[in-house]
């Protein structure tokens, strides 16, 4: 499809890049502990860009049996209106594409029978009787094919399995929703679905007893869940895009020294076993792992083709593009490490206790799960206050009960500056791997 | 079509069968900065179905290729078979519904080169821009679409309906040295090209926003006597409220229903909400649900009682209701689910108008306008894309980071005074929920005064 759509373009533009994907999804969900639907879903899509005259334009389209002589026409329109842009297309690579493995046949092979069992084991190691369950498990399939006219092709089949399970618990008006995930490429093992069980009834039984919530700039634990409010700004802010805009408050500190020197972030699409992961990015720029922080030093910033050429650099690798539109900078998988010096590792034995093994220090503070509404506001600023969603308090190095009616706020830069310490509990969450972090001084207020 | 759905609906061997197909034609243009990002046409098309066996779960297919209708179906029906249910699915009974719905597109966007529609985004962002030099960013988006969706099921019900969508957004960030602020406006409207020429005092009002921000203090972290402007009244009726009503909340909860038993008291008498479905222009407007149930205006509070809930076909069947109409889906991709249209706080009757709701207040916040809000059941969080302190009956400084949090049970029994200015906030975006995002809704809402909120800021 892709040759095919290429060279239709031959003549007619300057040059031109294209995404073919295919995916199939199953689906199976329980709601309360009953299953209650299957589902499947098909879905072919193709996305052209085009460079003409030196502006680019795009088209996409989701038919069946696409007219790609209409879709040419389309996107030479959508390039007759837009910026002028010096795009230079990846050439085809001498050496082969990275060899990452994306597609597990277990995944692939595996049967709505096979789902289902899997909801039922978590479904009944999850019930008890003042809880509701509900458990989904959803597998993809996809082909994905990339080429532009310069020659560069890539084509890669990948797997993704997401099993998730949510338990609400209502006493009178107090509800507790405690939710956890394994996603992978390949099928989760008896040891995965073990951990999430645990990991939830960890959680549901530390929130059980209420306590009143302190006071004060306080340690604050951020898990790996939790963590999602201090990550974002720096995701924003390592963004190619919002550095060339202006709008990045670590534009222009590339090689600064503005975290806890112990800090090392990646983005590394060649991690294997995850979904987002792949040989070649959705422009055919082989992948390749950006380093975005490197003990505590501001690495590099992430881009696709367009930003690159904008900013005069090369793309990471970075670009991601859906049907319709055109591509635009992604994250792949986001990787926290602890630099020490001697190279990677971890500081201590692992462990899934909540908490990730920092509580001893803590004379009084909070364990941070969720934060309620994440992402809002001006989140580029590092800036953040929000109420909490799930939160412990730690006192005197033990878990003393769930709080309520408590927000947590600070500034994400400044508290990365020091870290008072990694957990040893670094697990996957989505697309991102992080232990708990101990953070000093957070603002905690109880109303 | 409708002849090709109902077709395959009679192959069906399935106990219930439902076909939808959608069709949607749409064009997008997006500014960064000066920079035009992308002006496109797009194409999307697909179709779902879902069916019921006795004894038996849901079996659902959605797909893009829609030769292959037949095979979905008979896919849909094995997978329906796979589950197997004790208690089995019923649904709530509604006439069988045959109808060509048609609204106004009030100026085919079709119709339009994609050139004009660059050009109005240009001036409108070009508003922004031309505030100050401080306005270091803007994005600015303009969309379009008209969307075909066919409609049948095995129960005889038979639709086609045409909607129009238009949506248009502004962001301006102002900066000075390292401190960073935001301006923020979106509009969305179920109408077309003739509804969106006159928006240039907003999007100016944007970038004057994000400067004006530069200089605003951060609010003091507190609780406060809070005044809600009409939009951020309506989005949290809509997050902190709203959802709760959603009858799949409740439906296979058994505490969750005893938490929302109709009859409990929910506010003050002044305190009416409700959603209207079938409310005229506004972008949660339908005149049919995803499930060809007609959308209608329930009442979810009546004087401070709850008196009602949202539902879908099988959750009203569950608990003994009526359908209302709330069954949707974002697209052929999703199966319907219960959502909100447009919901609203009503205005008080008696006339009270803004300066009555803080002209008894020493200190206090007046909060406005919505960068985002979140709930969590119980609790929610509302960032407001600005504020004002109060003080002595009259509205001072300007403040920002104003995050109002707290109790949904607390806080809606704490609204005391509503006054009578309501307004649709007819706002882009959309809301999420159940990996569905963003459908198109709208909210409603006078200035709505809260005895006392917390307000996080600075601790």
């Amino acid at each position: 499809m892709i040759d095919q759509l290429l060279e239709h373009t031959r003549g007619k533009v300057d040059g031109a890049d294209a995404l073919w994907r295919r995916e199939e999804q199953t689906a199976v969900a329980f709601e309360s502990g009953r299953l209650k639907a299957a589902g499947i879903s098909e879905e072919t899509g193709l996305n052209l860009r085009v460079l003409a005259g030196g502006r680019m334009g795009v088209a996409g389209t989701t038919a069946a049996e696409p007219d790609v002589a209409a879709l040419v026409v389309r996107a030479r329109a959508s390039a007759g209106l837009g910026e002028v842009v010096d795009l230079a297309f990846p050439r085809p690579s001498s050496q082969s594409l990275p060899p990452i493995p994306t597609f597990f046949d277990r995944t692939a092979n595996a049967s709505l029978d096979d789902l289902i069992r899997i909801g039922r084991l978590l479904v009944e190691r999850l019930s008890r009787p003042d809880c509701q369950v509900n458990v989904s498990v959803e597998r993809e399939v996809a082909e994905t094919a990339v080429g532009n006219t310069v020659g560069a092709r890539g084509e890669y089949r990948g797997t993704g399995i997401a099993v998730s399970a949510e338990v609400t618990r209502i006493a009178g008006d107090d509800v507790l929703m405690i939710f956890d995930q394994y996603v992978g490429a390949d099928m989760p093992g008896d040891a995965d679905l073990e951990s999430l069980v645990r990991s939830i009834e960890t959680r549901l039984a530390a929130a059980l007893k209420i306590v009143t919530p302190p006071d004060g700039a306080l340690p604050v634990i951020f898990t790996p869940a939790g963590l999602a409010a201090v990550v974002l700004p720096l995701e924003q802010a390592l963004s190619g895009k919002t550095v060339l805009q202006g709008s990045s408050p670590l534009a222009g500190k590339v090689g600064q020294q503005l975290f806890d020197e112990r800090l090392a972030i990646v983005d590394d699409p060649l991690t294997p076993g995850r979904p987002v992961s792949r040989p070649i990015d959705d422009e055919c720029v082989a992948s390749r792992c950006t380093s975005l922080v490197d003990r505590g030093l501001v690495g590099r910033f992430v881009y696709d083709l367009e930003t690159a050429a904008r900013a005069k650099t090369e793309s990471t690798g970075n670009g991601r593009r859906g049907v319709f539109g055109k591509p635009h900078i992604g994250y792949t998988n986001i990787l926290f490490r602890v630099a020490d010096g001697a190279g990677m590792r971890h500081p201590s034995a692992p462990t899934d206790a909540l908490g990730g093994g920092l509580l001893d220090g803590v004379r009084d503070g909070l364990i941070v799960d969720d934060l309620i509404g994440v992402g809002q506001g001006n989140v580029i600023s590092g800036a953040f206050s929000h109420p909490v969603g799930l939160a412990y308090r730690v006192q005197h190095g033990e878990i003393t009960g769930r709080v309520k009616d408590a927000a947590v706020a600070g500034n994400a830069y400044d508290l990365l500056k020091r870290i008072g310490g990694f957990g040893s509990d670094g697990r996957w969450l989505g697309s991102r791997w992080s232990p708990s972090l101990l953070l000093e001084g957070v603002s905690v207020a109880s109303r | 079509m409708k002849d090709r759905l109902t077709a395959a609906v009679k192959k069906s061997r399935a106990g219930y069968t439902e076909i939808r197909v959608e069709r949607t034609w749409s064009s997008a243009v997006a500014f960064r900065g000066k920079r035009l990002e992308t002006a496109t046409v797009s194409e999307d098309q697909g179709g779902f179905v879902r069916v019921l066996n006795k004894g038996c779960g849901w079996g659902i297919a959605s797909f893009t290729s829609l030769d292959e209708l037949p095979a979905m179906v008979a896919r849909a029906n094995e997978l329906s078979r796979a589950v197997r249910l004790d208690e089995p699915i019923r649904l709530a009974d509604t006439p069988p519904q045959t109808a060509d719905a048609v609204l106004d597109l009030d100026g085919d966007v079709r119709g339009i080169a994609l050139s004009e529609k660059k050009s109005l985004l240009d001036r409108y962002n070009g508003a922004m821009l031309a505030v100050s030099d401080k306005i270091v960013d803007t994005q600015a988006s303009y969309r379009d679409e008209v969307s075909e969706v066919w409609y049948v099921n095995s129960e005889g019900t038979s639709l086609y309906q045409l909607r129009p969508e238009i949506v248009l957004s502004g962001t301006a960030i102002g900066r000075r040295d390292g401190n960073i602020e935001k301006g923020l406006e979106s509009i969305g409207l179920r109408k077309g090209w003739n509804s969106v020429q006159n928006f240039g005092a907003q999007f100016r009002a944007v970038g004057e926003r994000a400067v004006a921000l530069l200089d605003a203090p951060r609010v003091k972290g507190s609780a406060y006597p809070v005044i809600l402007d009409n939009e951020l009244a309506g989005v949290f009726i809509h997050e902190a409220f709203g959802h709760l009503s959603e009858a799949d909340f409740v439906y296979e909860n058994p505490q969750a229903r005893e938490m929302m038993t109709l009859g409990r008291k929910f506010g003050k008498p002044v305190l009416n909400v409700g959603d209207n479905g079938a409310a005229s222009g506004l972008r949660g407007t339908l005149p049919y649900d995803d499930e060809g149930t007609p959308t209608q205006d329930t009442p979810l509070i009546k004087e401070g009682i709850l008196v009602g809930r949202l539902h879908s076909r099988e959750t009203a069947a569950k608990l003994g209701e009526r359908p209302t109409g709330n069954a949707r889906a974002i697209s052929f991709r999703h199966p319907p689910i219960v959502r909100m249209t447009n919901t609203y706080i009503a205005p008080a009757k008696n006339g009270v108008g803004f300066a009555d709701l803080i002209r008894d207040i020493k200190l206090g916040v007046y909060a406005c306008g919505a960068f985002g809000g979140q709930t969590m059941l119980e609790n929610f969080s509302f960032t407001a894309a600005w504020g004002h302190m109060i003080r002595d009956g009259q509205v001072a400084e300007m403040v920002k980071d104003v995050v109002l949090a707290g109790n949904l049970f607390q806080t809606l029994d704490r609204i005391d005074h509503i006054a009578g200015d309501f307004t649709w906030n007819q706002m882009g975006g959309g809301c999420g929920k159940g990996g569905q995002f963003p459908l198109p809704v709208t909210e409603g809402a006078p200035h709505v005064r809260i005895e006392e909120a917390l307000i996080g800021g600075d601790m």
